[in-house]
């Protein structure tokens, strides 16, 4: 039986009375890609940041097994470190450069190890950030919307890197997302997120990289489980 | 013809840029004439003396200045008074360093702690500060206690304040982020909180040495018996208009090399901004 990374049973999260994460169940296995859909508001970065440890006011349930990483919406480099120590502060205290080198070679920013975050393009920033993630060669990756504030060419580039680095590491990933397609394309298995708890699962077809027009009736599915109706689904 | 068009462009490409870039040519011609009247200004003032327009006693001539100054410093005085002086600023920042930057943490990382000490330091602030020279000299006597505490006092506030303000902006999302990286609260103080407000932190710098100097001036008005200030006074009971201006000439320099030291100092530990 496949090892379990997260496990959340009965997960409750409010604020003042109103409950963003209603009874919520997740379970995640050891090297796993899960994207978990939802619309805006419906608490999605609440669960990612109770499984990061940074809210620690949920009831509930929760077992994450392993090191975690996280990259944001947004970088959150530090501007006053170089792209290479910001890649090395995911060691926490190891004076990894070599092993930060790596990292960003991996990310095809060699070039850019020298350089102060404030100088690079948001795709690039995006990237260390994503190097800083697995410098640490974590047993879960949380992708919060990494993707959300690139351009569309940037993205799909973007969705290629996450996809080989974790064909790569085979870190679990919980990749949160409102983009039905990148959630389609990069997961083994695609979660709804609504009323606070776990509403829907979908299974796309395990081939990668997956064609487009494959995922059509499957596309569908999932945003009629948004709420969104299309003509295929009518 | 094209020399409008030309202006035109030039003024919308330096709003652009964060550093104005002109013309060499343009800035080597503006650089040179912003010269000319200052030096206009300062024949303007030798002629007037050297007619007898201007009397030695109101104000003495350039040339006579420079002579004055060249005898000071040969005698030996203005050294000596420069030394007094800089002791004084400098354990007065120190002292008002330790002080600011003591609270400044203090407050910027602690509830409680920004909950006792602002409330307090800001009530003291709108106090005129050169106005508490009569309770110093009761305090500390008419030595050099009443200068220094000045001086520490002058510049702890503006650093205070702005040391304050730059931890209190540390964006909590690199806070959470290093926190994450597994961090300590003291390993996110010294790689996140403190270098994030550096730059405000040089601000009040800036500001602080400023008032400091200002300060000393104020200080060394009252009962000095050695530096600058007493210089200065000493120059004044003899109508030596050419030696109050040297000792005016001396403050303006400490200030522009403090000033001209801490944007060096800038320079060096803002590098990463400087690249935007
Ligand atoms: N610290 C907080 N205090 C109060 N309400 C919050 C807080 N964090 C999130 N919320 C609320 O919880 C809901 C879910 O937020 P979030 O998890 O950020 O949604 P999303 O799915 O868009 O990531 C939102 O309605 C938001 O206003
Ligand atoms: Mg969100």
């Amino acid at each position: 039986m496949a090892q379990h990374t997260v496990t959340v049973r009965g997960l409750v999260r409010q604020f003042g009375p109103r409950r963003v994460l209603d009874d919520l169940d997740l379970v995640v296995r050891q090297g796993e890609f899960v994207a978990l859909l939802g619309r805006s508001g419906s608490g999605k970065s609440t669960l990612l940041r109770i499984l990061a440890g940074l809210d620690r006011d949920a009831d509930g349930e929760i077992a994450v097994d392993g090191t975690v990483s996280v990259a944001f919406q947004q970088p959150r480099l530090l501007p006053w470190r170089r792209v290479w120590r910001n890649v090395s502060l995911g060691l926490h205290g190891v004076d990894g450069r070599e092993v930060a080198e790596k990292a960003l070679a991996e990310v095809q920013l060699t070039d850019h190890a020298q350089a102060w975050p404030l100088t690079l393009s948001g795709g690039e920033a995006q990237r260390v950030s994503l190097a800083r993630a697995l410098v640490r060669e974590p047993d879960l990756l949380l992708l919060d919307e990494p993707f959300g504030a690139l351009d569309a060419l940037t993205r799909l580039a973007m969705h290629r890197l996450v996809d080989d680095l974790w064909q790569r590491h085979r870190p679990a990933v919980l990749l949160v997302t409102h983009d039905v397609d990148e959630a389609l394309e990069l997961a083994d298995r695609v979660l709804v997120l609504d009323e606070g708890r776990i509403v829907a699962e979908h299974t796309p077809p395990a081939g990668r990289p997956r064609r487009h027009a494959d995922l059509t009736e499957l596309r569908a599915r999932v945003l009629a489980d948004l709420g969104v109706v299309t003509d295929e689904a009518a | 013809m094209s020399i409008p068009v030309l202006t035109a462009d030039r003024t919308r490409v330096s709003s652009a840029a964060v550093t104005p870039t002109r013309k060499p040519r343009r800035r080597a011609l503006s650089g040179a004439w912003r010269w000319a009247s200052p030096v206009a200004l300062l024949l303007l003032w030798q002629v007037t003396s050297s007619t007898g327009i201007l009397p030695d006693d109101k104000l003495s001539s350039p040339a006579k200045v420079l002579a004055a100054g060249v005898d000071l410093a040969t005698s030996g005085q203005l050294g000596d008074a420069f030394v007094v002086s800089l002791r004084r600023v400098l354990i007065g920042v120190a002292v008002g360093a330790v002080i600011a930057l003591a609270l400044g943490i203090t407050a910027g990382l602690s509830r409680w702690g920004a909950v006792l000490v602002d409330p307090p330091v800001q009530m003291l602030r709108t106090l005129p500060f050169l106005g508490l020279i009569p309770l110093f000299i009761i305090w500390f006597g008419i030595g050099e206690e009443p200068k220094i505490a000045l001086v520490a006092l002058g510049f702890a506030f503006p650093l205070y304040l702005n040391v304050y303000a730059g931890i209190r902006d540390t964006d909590p999302q690199l806070l959470e982020a290093t926190a994450v990286l597994g961090f300590t609260r003291w390993e996110r103080l010294a790689h996140v909180v403190l270098p994030a407000a550096l730059p405000q932190a040089l601000v009040g710098l800036r500001q602080g040495l400023g008032v400091a100097w200002l300060s000393l001036i104020v200080g060394e008005q009252i009962n000095a018996d050695a530096g600058l200030g007493y210089l200065i006074n000493n120059a004044r009971d003899f109508l030596r208009t050419d030696q109050v201006v040297v000792g005016l000439v001396v403050y303006a320099g400490l200030g522009l090399a403090t000033d001209a030291l801490v944007r060096a100092l800038e320079g060096r530990a803002l590098r990463w901004r400087s690249t935007r």
